[in-house]
């Protein structure tokens, strides 16, 4: 839901200061290294507790300081404007060991309470390994998707990951007795993880090619994948039964060698695995559609299969990180054609650097910053 | 001064306890009247060696057995499992339970190369079958406390280790022809019983599940 303000102190190269956000675009336009990414970085703090760069907190504050401080308002409905109402207001304190993060005064206990009041997403650079085909990266996308569409995802996720790890000690330690109970254990969360990455995968594949496609202009269909490593359809008891016919085996190895943990998603044209063959320019592109996708999804909540539909939509904060960059001019203005239209309520930041035709990306409601050493110079308010 | 770094430092060792706190206790006591500065020394000093762990449960007590494994009010047809000492002080305070208790000393969790022979869990097994065979009379425990164990409720914390530990537990006492059931209904997933309060800890016991 939209930022009113955004404040910081000792955040990275940031000069100590409070930025007006209250439009539905905001531009920041400067070269690199002055401080457009980490404006967003801070306002994808603000949102989940952590950063999107993977980054350590004690590599964030200004050098020569210990830690760092953040706060923001947003309008909790969703809406633009002065008299919009009711704002949340968040604070961040990192002291070089503690992190507070304060929700309208009251401390929270886990960063994952932040998820689903004001999400984020990010387009960025790093984006493009979803797309190149480290299954790894691929799974961490799709889970962070599920994570945020389905409340139970993330308990799932982290029991499943637990369980994991104590399955494979237990591996090296021939514990016959303890892999009796953490195998119906590993199933049980397994099953739940891959249950709802199904609905998922119909849910992403239900937009994918399509919208691929209209960017594109390929001419041949990319269908997104699913394939789970435990096979489709088979029960808790068959798998129960499953990993204790592999145990021999997987002692021998000391560690889990099916389950969810080795899911694999991909990208297939008529020729298979389309990511093998496509180009850089066509795999960037994939990851900007997923993104799109992984927006409209949240925008339209967990029951909602199609974006538009009738309920109001509540957009995810967009965070743009120079990604216009890399389109041909037509691919990237059908790609902005999938952004949330003005009026909606939607609020949308984006990097460019100086000589990009920024202006003709500009949507009646925007706020156009320059930045430069850490400081955010308003140009023009639109 | 010495004194006075030392003292901070071990301070500085109790949970929860930073630097600062602990400098603020030092000095505090440097003000304090002597009386309570020598009652808490020796008090410190004394705790090991007055509480012990009853030979039977595996909870806190002065004398051994505890006042709960020998009281006559006690409902010894159950036993409750729980992971530590602590636990069964917050249990005791909801005042729903009436039956005894079994301390395992901690979870199952191979990473931290824990098994179920460093738990107190073949002493659980042991309770069980003394108190469900008949022949057995030479006990040092009267005859009147004499009951067949029924039902055995794990009060495991609900996170991954209490779950495994209370799935074990439940198939090392299959055999064992005795109710097994779960405490988890209402304490929050992932949450720790010391934090759940009185009235939800009563409400779980009430509605506790066969596993
Ligand atoms: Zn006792």
């Amino acid at each position: 839901m939209p930022f009113s303000y955004a404040r910081f102190v000792s955040f990275r190269n940031l000069v100590d200061s409070e930025v007006d956000t209250k439009a539905e675009r905001i531009f920041l336009i400067g070269e690199n290294g002055q401080g457009k990414t980490n404006l967003l970085e801070a306002l994808y703090y603000l949102c989940y507790g952590s950063s999107f760069r993977g980054s350590v907190d004690q590599q964030i504050p200004t050098a020569g300081n210990q830690g760092f401080g953040l706060a923001a308002a947003w309008n909790s409905l969703g809406e633009l404007g002065e008299d919009a109402g009711l704002e949340d207001s968040i604070s961040i304190r990192f002291d070089g060991q503690i992190k507070d993060i304060r929700l309208n005064g009251k401390a929270l206990k886990d960063r994952k309470e932040l998820v689903f009041h004001n999400p984020a997403v990010v387009f960025c650079h790093e984006d493009f390994s979803f797309a190149s085909g480290d299954p790894e990266r691929r799974r961490f996308f799709f889970d962070q998707c599920a994570g945020m569409l389905y409340p139970s995802y993330i308990d799932s996720l982290r029991s499943y990951k637990r369980i994991l790890k104590q399955r494979n000690a237990a591996l090296k330690e021939s514990a016959h007795d303890l892999l009796d109970v953490l195998d119906p254990q590993l199933v049980r969360f397994g099953l739940a993880l891959m249950e709802e990455r199904q609905k998922l995968h119909r849910r992403f594949q239900a937009e994918f090619p399509r919208l691929y496609e209209y960017v594109s202009r390929l001419g041949r269909p990319v269908e997104l994948a699913y394939f789970p490593s435990w096979q489709k359809g088979m029960e808790f008891d068959d798998l129960v039964t499953l990993l204790g016919s592999r145990r021999e085996s997987e002692i021998f190895y000391g560690t889990t060698r099916s389950g969810p943990h080795r899911d694999r998603w991909d990208f297939t044209s008529q020729e298979g695995s389309f990511t093998d063959r496509a180009s850089t320019g066509q795999l960037r592109l994939l990851s900007l559609i997923l993104r799109i996708i992984q927006a409209s999804a949240v925008a339209s909540g967990e029951d909602h299969d199609d974006y538009g539909g009738e309920r109001k939509s509540r957009w995810p904060i967009l965070l743009l990180d120079d990604v216009l960059l890399e389109l041909d001019v037509g691919k990237r203005r059908r790609f902005l054609e999938l952004l949330p239209p003005p009026g909606q309520g939607a609020q949308a930041f984006f990097t460019f650097l100086p000589e990009e035709p920024w202006t003709e990306y500009e949507n009646g409601d925007t706020i156009v910053y320059r930045v430069h050493n850490g400081r955010f110079e308003n140009q023009k308010r639109l | 001064m010495k004194a006075i770094e030392d003292l901070v430092s071990l301070l500085t060792r109790l949970p929860g306890i930073g630097r600062k706190s602990a400098l603020r206790m030092t000095y505090y006591l440097l003000k304090a009247d002597q009386g309570y500065t020598q009652a808490l020394a020796e008090r410190i000093g004394s705790l090991q060696g007055e509480i012990h762990f009853c030979s039977i449960c595996g909870s806190y007590t002065e004398v051994d057995p505890c006042a709960v494994c020998t009281g006559l009010d006690r409902d010894r047809r159950i036993i409750c499992v729980v992971e530590q000492p602590q636990d069964v002080l917050t249990i005791e305070a909801s005042k729903e339970y009436k039956g005894l208790y079994h301390v395992l000393g901690g979870l199952l969790s191979p990473l931290d190369g824990i098994g179920p022979d460093k738990l107190r869990i073949a002493s659980l097994v042991h309770r069980v079958r003394e108190g469900r065979s008949k022949e057995n009379s030479h006990d040092s425990v009267s005859e009147n406390h004499k009951a067949m164990v029924e039902e055995v409720v794990l009060a495991t914390n609900p996170t991954v280790e209490g779950d495994t530990t209370a799935l074990y537990i439940r198939k090392v006492l299959e055999r064992e022809g005795v109710r097994v059931t779960r405490l988890a209904t209402g304490i929050p997933v992932g949450g720790d019983l010391e934090y759940a309060d009185r009235l939800t800890l009563a409400r779980s016991f009430r509605g506790r599940m066969p596993l």
